[in-house]
């Protein structure tokens, strides 16, 4: 090891340590927790519990409405992002300024705020009702929550593949054009695998916290639907941290699956792909 | 064509993202408290919020915390990425991965692991623990923004710095750093916001006495969320809005690109510097606030909307200990915390059968009388039913007392009602409101079965379990304290409430009406009490005398109007109608028909807890 490699280790030595003590460390507390029974015994019971229809069904309805929301969102944004792409106003901070600002707004109040609007004789309902039309009546359904979901998480779906569309360069689209592809078979041969990347890292960021809310559930679906967040979170409220964590590390490996699965879909999670490109610095740099 | 095809799918997104935001900002000048019903305009909720100290603090603490936070994970981030960048490829994908993991895991595995982590090493949660959470997760996100700049970069200018005679230093703070400065600004802008947005993770790894605008808000969803939060969120959002507009404010013309990347940096670190600088001056104007007549602290932890706020006021200025005032939502939540040692407290206001399992599992220290002159004022029948759960009154002290019952609306609802078969009646499907927690959704199910409340026979079990799934259909929602707001607002028909909350109701919407029904029901007392670990027994002891005082005790009653077994209070009441109200103080008949909850064991607890999550994982349709 040279000098220069030596000083490099050292300073990258706060961030290991830091990585390892914050990151690795909670996980491994979690395998001991989930395979442990109240008494620090080693049991299978808490991952074996899912196969119990409560949980087992639990997350049966979680896998489905976070799929649904997921290609919902995916259906949404793609369109836009390619809109976007088109117009002149696909400068990256309108697109930080339009999907980063509603954040602000605090999560909790803008899921509670769709609890208002869709609530029976709800905002919704007042509108509907001035045009003679029917109630909506889809608070506490799974409607109701996979709107919550599609919600709170649409931005993560159209930031990434935003950020990989407009590094496409013109010419490769307009090459298809010229070797006369229409519009329909340059978007389908090239706009979209060139941007697998982006719709990768757009269905991890969806799927994930879909998966996994205990809140939209919560404040959307009246407490009639558990999700297997509800699960989790009811367990550890109820004093039952083994089988939450024992719970929590089924839900990891669905979310290994996922990831496994999109990275396939594109070799490799482009580590930017979330990143707003930014062409002023680019001008400046090179 | 298309165009405007484009212009209106936009448009309509846009519209999608913002028409909850619309709502919020409507409400903040709704005279009505409830979200969705407008009432006329007002601005009063922008005034009370600055003399609103919860959430004043809140926001407080939220800042800071967002604040510390983006700065430890962009400087770590920073420190990350230029040293990733140099290791060899192998280890720099490991580390990636890891430092990926807390972005890609679900938000609520990472939350339980700090959890898990800090109860197990046997840290109580404080600032600290979720601070060091926060920073965890923001530097993902901070890393995101700043690695790609310095791969992009070249290395060969840091080199040239060094032959040119700079210092590594210099050479670091003149060329590596201003060209990685856009990324860094990013990443930290990026961790603001995320750090501020979340809910989560804080809910789970936060101490006591910490409240963020998050987790403030979750507390009072239940209830309501008071307007005031609606005002600052209003406030907040504009003001981003107004700092986000300076950043962007950028002329179109591509010819004027060198000098306007240029500008756009004095733009953003123009509005960089005004957000810390609104931050500070927003923390130094609340805790200049704070008074000066302080001499301890004192951690409070009670039922949502279970008290004046005023209260909490008059004891810091008669007292001179500051209150961090606290809500839970359940008594099996706030036993979580406790025992786990997770956040301490001085005082806590748990019900009976909880305040039995705490002595039964050796959580609480015994009271000491002498310094509660005020018990005098407490009713000896309270204090005699209290030895049910609490023998010779060694531990607690009654708060407050009620019954669960039917509450319903007499315009839906043009039968007699007097029994729970009501709410299984397929008539009301869809009109009906059950409790979400555990014992008064069995409450419910074993009194209309005609078994006692506190069964451990797993028959009976069953058979309410059976009955409450063939409820489910009919349900409208299952909930806690939201029964209030939406029997006002007429979304339901009928409802299962604690007494308490019914006189209330009528004063909001006369026609609701609340009844014990005849096959019996629940009667409860919810009473102070003082965890072992609590660091300030004298203060704890204050405050209990001083919630025993008549004249406490009855604003404590004109706000919240649940039952006071306080006698004295009891007889300040000036309405008539209230003082003998038989929902407020119903009579030996009501009485002799109901049952206190006992506290079942941990196997009993158990017990309940798996049915329940059967009916709660049962078909609705």
């Amino acid at each position: 090891m040279n000098k220069a490699q030596k000083r490099n280790a050292l300073l990258s030595g706060p961030y290991i340590f830091w990585i390892v003590l914050f990151i690795i460390i909670p996980l491994l507390f979690v395998f001991y927790y989930g395979f442990t029974d109240g008494n620090g015994h080693f049991t299978m019971d808490n991952i074996l519990s899912i196969a119990k229809p409560e949980y087992y069904k639990a997350l049966v309805l979680s896998l489905v409405l976070a799929v649904i929301s997921t290609l919902i969102c995916l259906l949404i944004a793609y369109p836009l992002a390619l809109i976007l792409r088109n117009t002149k106003i696909s400068k990256k901070n309108f697109i930080i300024f339009v999907f980063i600002l509603p954040m602000w707004m605090n999560f909790l109040l803008r899921t509670y705020a769709w609890q208002a609007i869709l609530d029976i004789n709800g905002v919704l309902d007042s509108f509907l009702a001035m045009f003679g039309l029917p109630s909506a009546n889809i608070i506490n359904t799974p409607a109701a929550i996979v709107l919550g979901m599609v919600y709170d998480f649409l931005p993560f779906m159209v930031l990434p593949i935003h950020n990989v569309l407009v590094k496409i360069d013109d010419n490769t689209i307009n090459a298809a054009r010229d070797l006369g592809a229409n519009y329909f078979q340059t978007l389908r041969k090239v706009i979209i695998p060139l941007s697998y990347a982006g719709i990768s890292s757009g269905i991890i960021m969806v799927f994930v916290p879909s998966l996994t809310t205990f809140v939209i559930s919560d404040i959307l679906g009246g407490g009639k639907l558990l999700l297997i967040g509800n699960i989790v979170e009811n367990k550890v409220k109820a004093d039952n941290l083994n089988l939450g964590a024992g719970l929590s590390l089924i839900l990891m490996i669905f979310i290994v699956i996922n990831m496994v699965v999109s990275m396939k879909m594109d070799s490799g999670i482009e580590e930017d792909a979330m990143l707003p490109t930014d062409k002023s610095s680019k001008v400046g740099g090179k | 064509m298309i165009k405007h095809l484009k212009r209106i799918y936009m448009g309509l997104v846009i519209l999608f993202l913002y028409l909850p935001i619309i709502v919020l900002v409507v409400s903040s000048f709704n005279n009505s408290k409830i979200l969705g019903k407008w009432d006329g305009f007002t601005l009063d909720w922008y005034k009370e919020l600055f003399n609103n100290a919860s959430i004043m603090n809140a926001l407080k603490t939220t800042l800071i915390l967002a604040l510390m936070a983006s700065v430890i994970a962009t400087a770590l981030g920073t420190l990350a990425s230029l040293t990733i960048n140099k290791m060899k490829r192998s280890t720099r994908s490991v580390v990636m991965s890891i430092t990926n993991i807390p972005m890609l895991n679900a938000e609520i595995v990472t939350a339980l692991a700090f959890m898990l982590l800090f109860v197990g090493l046997g840290i109580s949660l404080n600032f600290a623990t979720v601070l060091i959470a926060h920073v965890t997760f923001c530097i993902p996100y901070a890393l995101l923004n700043i690695y790609p700049k310095v791969r992009q970069m070249d290395n060969n200018m840091y080199e040239a710095a060094l032959d040119l005679g700079a210092s590594s230093a210099q050479a670091f703070f003149k060329v590596t750093l201003p060209e990685i400065m856009p990324g860094i600004m990013s990443g930290f802008l990026m961790s603001f916001t995320m750090s501020l947005d979340d809910f989560i993770i804080t809910h789970f790894t936060r101490g006591s006495g910490i409240d963020t605008l998050s987790t403030k808000i979750y507390t009072e969803v239940r209830k309501g969320i008071k307007p005031e939060m609606y005002a600052l969120s209003t406030l907040l959002f504009v003001t981003v809005f107004v700092l986000l507009l300076l950043i962007n404010r950028t002329p179109n013309e591509e010819k004027r690109r060198k000098k306007l990347a240029k500008g756009k940096k004095s733009h953003a670190t123009l509005a960089m510097g005004m957000c810390i600088v609104l931050i500070i001056s927003a923390v130094g104007y609340i805790s200049f606030r704070d008074d000066s007549n302080y001499i301890g602290d004192v951690y409070v932890y009670n039922w949502g909307e279970y008290i004046d706020p005023e209260v909490i006021a008059l004891f810091e200025e008669e007292t001179g200990y500051k209150v961090h005032y606290e809500e839970f939502e359940t008594n099996e939540e706030m036993y979580t915390i406790i025992a786990n040692g997770a956040r301490n407290y001085d005082v806590i206001c748990p019900s009976d059968y909880m305040i039995e399992k705490m002595i039964d599992t050796d959580l609480l220290a015994p009271l000491d009388y002498n310094a509660i002159p005020n018990i005098k004022n407490i009713g000896s029948e309270y204090m005699e039913s209290a030895t049910g759960f609490d023998p010779g009154n060694r531990y607690s002290v009654p708060y407050c007392w009620g019954t669960v019952g039917i509450c319903y609306n007499t315009t839906m609802i043009d039968e007699e009602v007097n029994s729970w078969s009501i709410l299984f009646d397929e008539k009301y499907s869809g009109s009906i409101l059950m409790q979400a927690s555990v014992r008064d959704a069995y409450c419910v199910a074993l009194s209309y079965l005609g078994y006692s409340i506190n069964t451990l026979d797993e028959m009976q079990l069953k058979e309410a379990t059976n009955l409450l799934i063939s409820q489910k259909p009919l349900v409208q929602a299952y909930v806690i304290d939201q029964v209030r707001d939406k029997m006002i607002k007429n979304t339901a028909a009928l409802s299962v409430i604690y007494s308490g909350e019914a006189i209330y109701m009528q004063e909001e919407n006369p026609d609701l009406e609340y009844v014990v029904p005849d096959e019996g029901s629940n009667v409860w007392i919810d009473g102070w009490v003082i965890p072992k670990n609590s660091e300030n027994k004298e203060a704890a002891l204050a405050w209990i005398n001083f919630m025993c005082d008549p004249n406490i005790a009855l604003m404590n009653f004109n706000e919240i109007t649940y039952s006071t077994p306080n006698i004295a209070a009891r007889d300040l009441i000036e309405d008539e109608y209230i003082r003998n109200s038989q929902i407020a103080f119903p009579g030996e008949s009501v009485l002799s028909r109901c049952e206190v909850y006992n506290y079942l064991g941990k196997d009993g607890d158990a017990l309940y807890d798996g049915y329940w999550t059967k009916v709660g994982t049962a078909a609705s349709e």
